[in-house]
């Protein structure tokens, strides 16, 4: 068996590292990084975001799916 | 009194009467049991991610406000029964707020607004003299 191809996954968080990024339901163009071109969040072992961020995205992209910024499923329009 | 941000979705096909009509109508709520609106933003007709009762468009009002619990409770009631609300979203920003930060805050507001128009004007004329600087839009309550 080949060995398993390892992911390059940053050590610290992002929005521990950079302070002033705020996560923001409303803020469509920076959620849209969030999440995959099916619509799903993109977990956390993907990003190394830590929980407590990984909690406030996952918040933010619920609440931005309910106001229909973006879908819950399907193709995102870009 | 907190302080809460409501972002509504109305029909597209409705114009304009009827949009400042349901605004105005909301804003009342809020203000009846002593509330006070810091900002109100329309962010106009946008396309939705996805249909919401057969519309494919819809138009975005954002408003920031200090209100009492109860008159969020009726302004919500209100939006379920009008059909012309096709979604709301309330979110809590902070557990209390007095006087004074509904003062500096509605003034915050007002400048970025002016900034914001000032902006506009400039790329049209030669518009744009307020002398107040641009805030940032992010609110940094949690």
């Amino acid at each position: 068996m080949p060995p398993r191809k390892r992911m390059f996954r940053p050590r610290v968080c992002r929005f521990c590292t950079e302070k002033d990024i705020v996560i923001d339901y409303k803020d469509v163009k920076s959620l849209r990084n969030l999440i995959t071109e099916r619509g799903k969040i993109i977990p956390r072992r993907i990003y190394g975001t830590c929980a407590r961020h990984q909690r406030q995205v996952a918040e933010a992209i619920k609440r931005a799916r309910h106001l229909a910024l973006i879908p819950y499923s399907g193709q995102t329009q870009y | 009194m907190r302080r809460y941000e409501t972002t509504y979705i109305l029909r597209p096909t409705l114009g304009e009467e009827q949009f400042s009509e349901i605004i105005e109508r909301t804003n009342k709520i809020i203000k009846e049991d002593g509330g006070a609106v810091i900002n109100l933003e329309r962010w106009g007709t946008k396309k939705l991610a996805y249909e919401i009762k057969k519309e494919a468009f819809g138009h975005y009002i954002y408003f920031d406000y200090a209100a009492l619990g109860s008159s969020v409770h009726e302004m919500e009631r209100i939006f379920r029964i009008d059909d012309r609300v096709l979604r709301y979203l309330t979110v809590k920003l902070s557990d209390a707020i007095d006087e004074a930060t509904i003062a500096s805050e509605t003034e915050r507001a007002v400048a970025t607004a002016a900034a914001r128009t000032a902006k506009a004007d400039e790329a049209e004329g030669e518009e744009g003299e307020d002398g107040e600087e641009s805030d940032d839009e992010i609110t940094d309550e949690d």
